[in-house]
Order: C-alpha cells, then structure tokens, then sequence
C-alpha cells in the first residue's frame, strides 16, 4: 500500500495497483467539501484519464460520512465580506469536477457509507457505480438553506422514477441505502461490513470493464426490503402530486389528497414545503423540469447561472438567511424575503436563468474531452 | 480489385487518424472505426432568446407537458445510445394504438393538463390550451387529432353553436371527460362541399323531437374521429327540413353511445378501418335511422325551431346562415397550420443535426471524410427549408393571435389567411419531410428515426379541415371579390393586405445586386409586385369570360392557373411580413442579424422556386442568376448558425431521435443485446 500524501491531506490516495482510491478526509467537517477538495479532486481525475495505468477510480468518505455536501458557510462568509465572486469561482470548480465525472471514461466506484449529501452527491452519483450501504443517509437539503439543488442534481434527480425526483428535490427528504437502491440514485447494496473484502476483489480484478466490475459487486451485493413507511411505497401519491406544474398546485394537490385522509407522510411532507425557501422551492422545480429535458453539460452550465444569482441576491437573500439560521446561529427559524410563494412571480424566477449582468462574468465553460463521446452520456 | 483497395485505404486512415488526433499525446485505446463527434457548438445568438420568440407563448406550460411525457411508461420511453427517447410505438396494431391514446388522454386529464380548456374564459386560457396541444402534436398526431377532435370541433360546435343550456350541460362535462364527443358532419359523398350533405332532419311537433336520417349510402357520415370505438356523443350536420322547406345546413346533439360503449338504438357504426397514418384515432362510419332526439338539442345561436315548430333565424341570409356555422372549422385549421410547422421543425432538427455528425467520402487524398452539411448541396437541400420553416413559424404565431383576438370584423380576414396559411404551411411540412428523410439517407428510413413515419402521420394535412386546393381557390376568390367591390365603389383597398395596391407599382431595379436583394424593401417589393399583377391578370382573365358568355363559377375555373398563382402570391407576402414583425420585435442585435439572413433566404429561394417571377417578368433571367447565386452564398452564410437554429425550436431532445445524438452508439452491437 503506498500512500502518496500526509495524514493531514483533505483528499488521501492510495495507488492498489491498477485503483485510486480518492478518500475525502475532513472527518470533523463530515468530508465537506472545500474549494482544495474540489480542486485536488478535478486534478486527480484529470491525471487519471490521461494515467493508462489507472483502471477505475474508488472514491470513498473519511468518518460517519461519505460528503456532506459543499463547503456553502465559506461561500456564505465570502457573500458577508461582498465577494461573491470567489463563492462563483468555487462553483465553478465544483460544477467542472461534476461534468468531468458525468463524462469519465474510467469506472468510478462510489462507496458511500455514511452521511451523502448535495455536493457529495456531486462527486458520486454522476459516476458509474454508487454503492449504498445500512449506513447510508441521503439528502438535497437545499432550499432549506435558501439555495436550490445544484451540482448536476437537475440532471439526476429528473431522472429518479416518475416524479420522485421533484419530491427529493423539494422537500430535502432523507432517503436510507434502500431506498437509494429502489430509486437508482445507488447502483448497488452492500453491507458496510462487506465493505472491505470488495475493496480487495476490486483491486484483484484491476479491470476497467463496467460489466466486469458490476458482477464483483453484485457477488456482495444483496435485495434489502423496504422499510414500512418508505417514502418510496407512496410513489402514487408523489406521481400525482409532485407532477403538478407549479409549488403553489403542487401543495395544494398534498393538501387535497391529507383531506381525504389522515396521513403523517403527506403531513410532514407539506410541512417541509412550507418550511423552506418559498424562491428556493420556485426555482428548484423549475431547474428540475428544464434538467428533464437537457443533457448534464447544459443542466451544469444553467445551475451555474442561477447559483451566480441566488449570491448576487438581487431578487432573494434568502441563501444567506438561511445558512445563518441553520449553519450559524443554528436557531432554525429562517426569515425568508419573499415570505410567500404568490409574492414571487414569473420574471422573479426567470432573472435566475438569465446570463448575469456582470463584465467580468462568463458562462461556465465545460472541458472539451476530444477521446470521449462528449455527448453527456448518463450513467444514472 | 480496386475498390476493395479504397476501402481498405479508408478504414485505415481512419484507424491511424484517431491517433494521430489525439493532440494530448497520451496513450490512445484503439478505437473501432468511426466514433461519434458531437457537432460543434457556436451558437452566435442567445438560444433561448430565439425559443421564446419562436414559440412565442407559455413556454413554462410547454416544458411542463414535456416533462409530464418524457416521465410516464405510457409515453414508450425507449433508451437508445445512453438517451431516453419518448415516441409511440407505431408497430402495435391499430386497436392497440388506439387504447394507448386514449391511456395517454386519461394520464393527461390526471394530470390537470385539460383544466381551463372548454370552461376558461380569455385569450389567456386559448393561448395556453394552443401551447399544450402543439407540445402534444410533437409527441404524436393521434393523440393530439383524438383531443382536438373532443375539445376543438365538438367542444367548440358547443361553444359556438350552442346557447346557455348547452354551456351548461356540455361545457364542464366535456372539459373532465364525462362524455366523449366526436364532430359529424362529412359524408362519404360530401367532404370539402359541406352544403352539400344529404343528412336530413325534420321536426315532430307532436312530441317536440327532430328526426335525423341517413337517406342514403352516400349521406353516411365518415372519416367522423372518435366514432369508431370511444364516442359516445356527436355533433351531426344535417339538412334541417321544416315544413317541406330546406333551411340548409344546422347542428344537433345526439348521443351514440351509453356510458357503458354500447352503441344506441337507431344508430348504425362502422369502422373506417386501417390507415396510411394516424391509427391511434378510431375514424368511423355512423347511419342515423330516424334518430329522434329532444328539441332543445339543436345548437341554436345561429337558428332555432319553436315548440311548435316554426323556423326561428336572426340571420335571414342562408349563405350567411351557413357562413356562421363554418366559423369553428377555423380553430381547426389554425391548429394544423401551427403543427405543420412543428413537424417540419422537428424533421429539420433531425436532419441538421445528423448532417452535422454523419460524414461522407473525402475530398482529399488521405483527408478526412466531409460533414454532409459541408457539401454545399446538402446545404442548398435543408438550410432553405429551415429559412421557410422560421417565416412559417412566425406566420403560425400571427395566425394564433388573429385567430385569438378575432372580432366580427376580421372573420372574413380569419377565413382567408387560415385557409391560404393551413395549406401553405402543410404542404411546406410534406416537403420538409421528404427531404429530410433524404438527407437523412437509410437511417430516414428507420421508424424509430420519426421522419419517415411523420409522412405517413402528417399526410392527412393537406385534405382535412379543407383540402389545399380548395382552400387556395378560396383565397383567390376572395381576392377577386375584394378587388371587384372595391373597383366598384372607387374606393382604396383596406383590406386583406391588398393595401399596397393603393400605391403606385413597385419598381425592380433593372440590375440586382447582393446588396439590393438583401433589402426587406426590395424584398417586400417585389412580393408585393407579384401579387398585384396576378390579381390584375387573373380579374382581367375572369372577366373576359364572362364576358364571352360564362358564368362567374365557370370563368373562374376555367382561370384555375392564375388562381393558383395568386393564391401562393398572398400567402407568401403574408408570411414575409409576419417575418418582418416578428424581426423587428427581437430585442437582441444578434438574433436581428441571423433572422435578416434567413428571411433574405426565405426570400430569395421562393423567387428562385417559383417560376411565377420568370414567366410574368417580375425578375429577367439575369436578376433571376443573381438570385440564385445569391442563395448559394447564403446557403454557406447561414450553415455556421444552423446548430443554433434548430436548437431553438424548443424541442427536447427526448421527443426527437437516436439519429440526432449518438448514432453510432444506438447502433453498437452492445445496445442491439439489451
């Protein structure tokens, strides 16, 4: 085993002969991602691609957490000093990292044991395979904080079954390995203590066949049952609901079905609406719905945009409020301005879409692969 | 011998090319043959700047039914090349296609997707249910024929025809789907001639009930959408006979069906059986024997029969009687007018794209092979049908909001530019669709590719709602009319965009130039020259013959060639300056400067296409050269913005085909396992 970086290193490699093993190593910060990870990580996976010995590339988390999600309380201390623009510099990194995984040649295999959360799904659910475990916890928590979900989410989860991804997105539901597994956002199940016996099979192989490595994993692999009250059984009422065109139907469709019927889920599920960001949730759904319908490089450069205006905050502040009421000062009572989603109209959320007024400012501009079929393939 | 060499020579430049491309100067892993290149991105303009104005309207509507598709199994989602594609599946049989439409309508209907569409009120609720239905047209034509049928002829046959107690009772119902209806008023001896139907209806004051009846084979109803398996209530067209008096053509309410499918006593049903295209709608025959329905079934805004049974009108003139009940087939023809233009957008998006990544013999020894839109050929093939296919969409858009916004004064403008638009624009699609399923080569061929199959779907354009000709003739003659009453009252024209004739006659100078054919003045000119000199020639013709002793309608057959001229004349200047409007109303100067371009090449390839211009004199054969030149240089002017153009019709790419992205892996040997 050769270690090629110190302890003290936010990304520690390991080289097992034809594998890179990418562990994320800020175990107190539940492997945040800070602007050195996301840029070690976009070297890392560029070398690999260029690197003919290197086969696949596992990437797994330091601690009770694979990724939390993006270092936002650093992007958030910029915004308070009125520099946004280095909060834009890091997404722009971390939206580039994204692309590059969505459109890797080499297998990445995700092992996510643990805590997997907005950014950290950035940097595992765009690769090929993601492994979900009893220990896995799943969330897109952002329009609690005031920002929507970013990092190619508007690709992924338009893609989760029927409208499940809209629920994901909106509510910032928590979602176990099972029901990982059940939606596709994880490829596969394993138990964490499995965990090490397919790291060395891995290894052993040193194969850069998907097929190849799917079947070693599928060897640890097994069907875990859903639990009783998984969101995943209400798939119907979600389809029915979610797929309504604006928030404002789409709580009132929940509100129709909880008055037909006393139920916890759809209770608490309207109560997350009404908690988040009411320009969050507007302009997530949006995303999401325009994501359906693009590949993940246009999905990228369009929540690149609109996290460019959502720290500019000319139409909400809300990203600030809310990282404060949450990250900060840890009250939980964020003030959101717009308070209602009626107040926030049409070219409300269609300034978030549009090109920032801004000299300086430029489109995210994706890496051109020239060896790779650059038409965003998914994985998902 | 010597072609097996060639290839040979081919495949191995291709091998050593890939390496040698790589400029990295890693290590390459061989690849097999041709890989797929993405086609290159250099949009000069903002994409989504021209889809709004392309599509005009309730773009966040639009995205919405998209994703409301593109996310549902009924939609046959299909993965080819690592993208989701969403078409039907047109290898079920036609029983089977038609359960899926009407699957499809129900999964709609769920999805509030018809809310508004017979109960709102507003140009507002018209405009978004237009939005809806050309995003469903995208999607498949049954589907979309299947719910204009119910909301479009027999909803509006309700609307219109009807008064309160049929708003009431039909309007709310229908918007929910309680009933099906479906709109009979073609025979199998009367289609475009709707005066004509031998359909008759009498009244029965003893019981207070009109009678319909078939007389004859030739008066059953067909081609009637929705009889054949799902209707259960229809509009019939009949001859109202009352008190031994024809009063011509009236509506009326009859049910088929009960609400179990089976079909009512006195009604006789038959199936249109397989067609060319459009399987998933169920066409129908249906025999009325003295059905007898309650009297206040017949849509009485225009006429109405008391109690007694006397004959009520507030219009005394039958032909404007008549006139009044056409008034709904309008709606039908802007809706196919609009979804023409959105078949040819899709059929182009395709090919370009695919011209844009296929490629097709090398120039050079050793060079590579040559992208097909880089051959000046194929660019002189799609670049001008995609000018044609822009100034037809902004027509559509201007066609929607005259038809949205329609006063009683402007019917008779309504009835003349839908007809001279619906037949332009569709057969303007048919074309489209030929060619680009050409230009697409064998891979057009392949169902699962859409063009081919859109020509089987879409042929039925040109005759419905009116066949093209006849509806051209209709232009024509409404020309004609116009220019007799003016010329009778020595009045200036004021109508029907004949206003120019007022003004002296344009001049062409004797010796074009790129620059003076570039000119929106020269442009409208020269439009504008040709149909005034062909209203002149073909009023001038008519008269003759009457003159010579022949009556109006004869005279004007007998002038059918000058009549088709014209009629092109006013639909082509009429969609020129629905171009202009619409140009002038971009904010952006980079969309200004691609859309003068491609209105000059709309333009000029209609002068170089009709050969009007030469025959009449408008352009000599030397200005006619120039012309021509002209559309070569624009062929190669617009060919770097045509990626941008076709992506800004709006159109996802799950709703086009594998063909436009990654074909060569929708075609690897991996993907035929699956």
């Amino acid at each position: 085993m050769a270690s090629t970086n110190g302890e003290t290193d936010q990304v520690l490699v390991e080289e097992r002969s034809c594998g890179r093993i990418f562990m994320l190593n800020r175990p107190k910060q539940l492997n945040a991602l800070s602007s050195v990870m996301v840029s070690r990580l976009l070297e890392l996976f560029l070398s690999c691609a260029e690197d003919s010995s290197v086969k696949f590339i596992i990437v797994k988390g330091k601690g009770r957490a694979f990724c939390a999600g993006g270092d936002v309380a650093a992007v958030v201390h910029d915004i308070n000093r009125g520099y946004w623009k280095s909060g834009a510099e890091y997404f722009r990194k971390e939206f580039t990292l994204n692309y590059v995984i969505a459109t890797y040649s080499k297998p990445q295999v995700s092992i996510l044991n643990g805590i997997v959360m907005g950014g950290g799904a950035g940097v595992s659910v765009h690769g090929r395979f993601r492994i979900a475990t009893e220990k896995s916890l799943f969330a897109m928590p952002e329009t609690a904080l005031g920002l929507f979900p970013d990092i190619g989410a508007s690709y992924f989860l338009s893609r989760l079954p029927g409208f499940f991804g809209e629920y994901v997105g909106l509510t910032g539901a928590r979602l176990d390995g099972t029901e990982m597994l059940a939606c596709g956002l994880s490829t596969h199940f394993v138990q964490s203590e499995s965990l090490p016996l397919l790291e060395e099979a891995l290894v052993k192989a040193a194969t850069s066949d998907p097929m190849v490595i799917s079947s070693i994993i599928e060897g640890f692999s097994h069907a875990p049952n859903l639990k009783k009250n998984s969101a995943y059984h209400r798939l119907d009422v979600i389809n029915k609901c979610f797929s309504r065109r604006t928030v404002e139907d789409i709580i009132e469709a929940l509100e129709r079905v909880s008055a037909d019927m006393k139920d916890d889920w759809i209770s608490s599920t309207v109560q997350s609406l009404k908690k988040a960001s009411p320009t969050s949730l507007k302009i997530s759904l949006r995303s999401i719905r325009e994501g359906r319908l693009q590949g993940i490089g246009k999905c990228l450069v369009r929540e690149f945009r609109m996290v460019c205006h959502v720290m500019l905050g000319e139409v909400s502040k809300d990203f600030v409020e809310g990282c404060r009421a949450i990250l900060v000062d840890k009250d939980r009572n964020p003030k959101w301005a717009p308070s209602k989603l009626e107040s926030i109209s049409d070219e409300m959320v269609d300034r978030y879409f549009s090109k920032v007024d801004d000299a300086d400012w430029e489109d995210l501009k994706l890496p051109v692969n020239s060896r790779l079929p650059a038409y965003a393939i998914a994985k998902l | 011998m010597e072609n097996a060499n060639f290839r040979t020579q081919i495949l191995t430049r291709h091998l050593q090319n890939h390496a040698v491309d790589s400029s990295s100067g890693a290590a390459v892993s061989r690849a097999p043959c041709l890989s797929y290149a993405p086609p290159e991105a250099s949009a000069s303009f903002d994409v989504s700047s021209m889809r709004k104005l392309m599509d005009g309207h309730n773009l966040g509507e639009r995205d919405w039914l998209f994703n409301l598709m593109a996310q549902s199994k009924l939609f046959n989602p299909r993965l080819r090349g690592g993208k989701v594609f969403v078409a039907p599946d047109y290898n079920q049989s036609m029983e089977q296609q038609r359960e899926m439409t009407m699957k499809r309508i129900q999964y709609l209907l769920d999805r509030g997707v018809f809310e508004g569409w017979m109960t709102g009120t507003g140009s507002e609720a018209e405009m978004r249910k237009l939005a809806l239905l050309e995003v469903i047209t995208i999607f498949d034509h049954s589907l979309a024929i299947k719910i204009g049928v119910h909301f479009f002829l027999w909803g509006g046959a309700i609307q219109f025809f009807g008064t309160k107690r049929h708003h009431d009772k039909w309007l709310r119902a229908t918007e929910t789907y309680l009933m099906k209806g479906c709109f009979a008023m073609t025979e199998l001896g009367h289609g475009s001639n709707v005066r004509g139907i031998e359909t008759i209806t009498t009244y029965d004051p003893r019981t207070e009930e009109f009678i319909i009846n078939t007389p004859c084979e030739s008066a059953q109803k067909y081609w009637i959408g929705g009889a054949a398996n799902h209707a259960t209530h229809t509009v019939v067209f009949s001859q109202l006979n009352i008190e031994g008096k024809n009063e011509g053509v009236h509506a009326f309410i009859t049910q088929i069906r009960d609400a179990d499918g089976n079909i009512c006593p006195n009604i006789r049903i038959a199936d249109c059986g397989h067609k060319i295209g459009l399987n998933g709608v169920d066409n129908g025959r249906i025999w009325f024997d003295n059905v007898r329905i309650p009297r206040e079934n017949i849509l009485n805004s225009v006429a109405d029969v008391s109690s007694d049974g006397k004959y009520l009108s507030a219009i005394k003139d039958a032909d404007q009687r008549f006139g009044a009940f056409m008034a709904p087939l309008t709606s039908g023809r802007v809706t196919i007018a609009v979804s023409a233009v959105y078949m040819a957008k899709m059929s182009l998006a395709i090919a370009i794209r695919y011209s844009l990544t296929r490629r097709a013999f090398s120039i050079t020894p050793n060079g590579a092979e040559v992208l097909l839109l880089d051959y000046p050929s194929h660019q002189r093939r799609l670049l001008p049908l995609l000018a044609k296919t822009y100034a037809m969409s902004f027509a559509g858009n201007y066609l929607k909001l005259l038809y949205v916004r329609r006063t009683p004064q402007l019917i008779k403008t309504l009835h003349v530019v839908s007809s001279g638009l619906k037949a332009a624009l569709t057969w303007h699609n048919m074309r489209t669709l030929q060619e680009c399923r050409e230009a697409c080569g064998g891979q057009g061929l392949k169902t699962e590719n859409r063009i081919g199959q859109l020509k089987a779907e879409y042929d039925v354009q040109s005759t419905f709602e009116g066949d093209n000709n006849v509806l051209m003739q209709q232009v024509s003659k409404a020309l004609l009319a116009e220019y007799v009453a003016t010329k009778r009252k020595n009045k200036p024209f004021k109508e029907l965009g004949l206003e120019h004739m007022n003004k002296p006659s344009p001049t062409i100078p004797s010796q074009l130039s790129s620059s003076i054919v570039h000119s929106s003045q020269f442009q409208n000119d020269i439009f504008c020259l040709r149909e005034r000199d062909l209203l002149n020639r073909f009023a001038a013709e008519v008269s003759k013959y009457q003159a010579q002793g022949e009556s109006k309608e004869s005279a004007f057959n007998a002038s059918y060639q000058l009549a088709e001229d014209l009629g092109r004349a006013f639909t082509d200047l009429a969609i020129l300056q629905t171009f202009v409007e619409a140009e002038n109303s971009a904010s952006d100067a980079s969309l200004k400067n691609v859309l003068s371009l491609v209105r000059s090449m709309y333009v000029l390839v209609t002068l170089d296409e009709d050969p009007a211009f030469l025959r009449y004199g408008y352009l000599t054969t030397e200005n006619a050269a120039v012309v021509r030149k002209e559309v070569a240089n624009l062929c190669s002017e617009i060919r770097p913005h045509a990626l941008a153009l076709v992506d800004s019709f709006g159109i996802p790419d799950a709703f086009l085909s594998p063909i436009a992205f990654d074909w060569v892996a929708a075609n690897a040997w991996s993907a035929s396992q699956d």
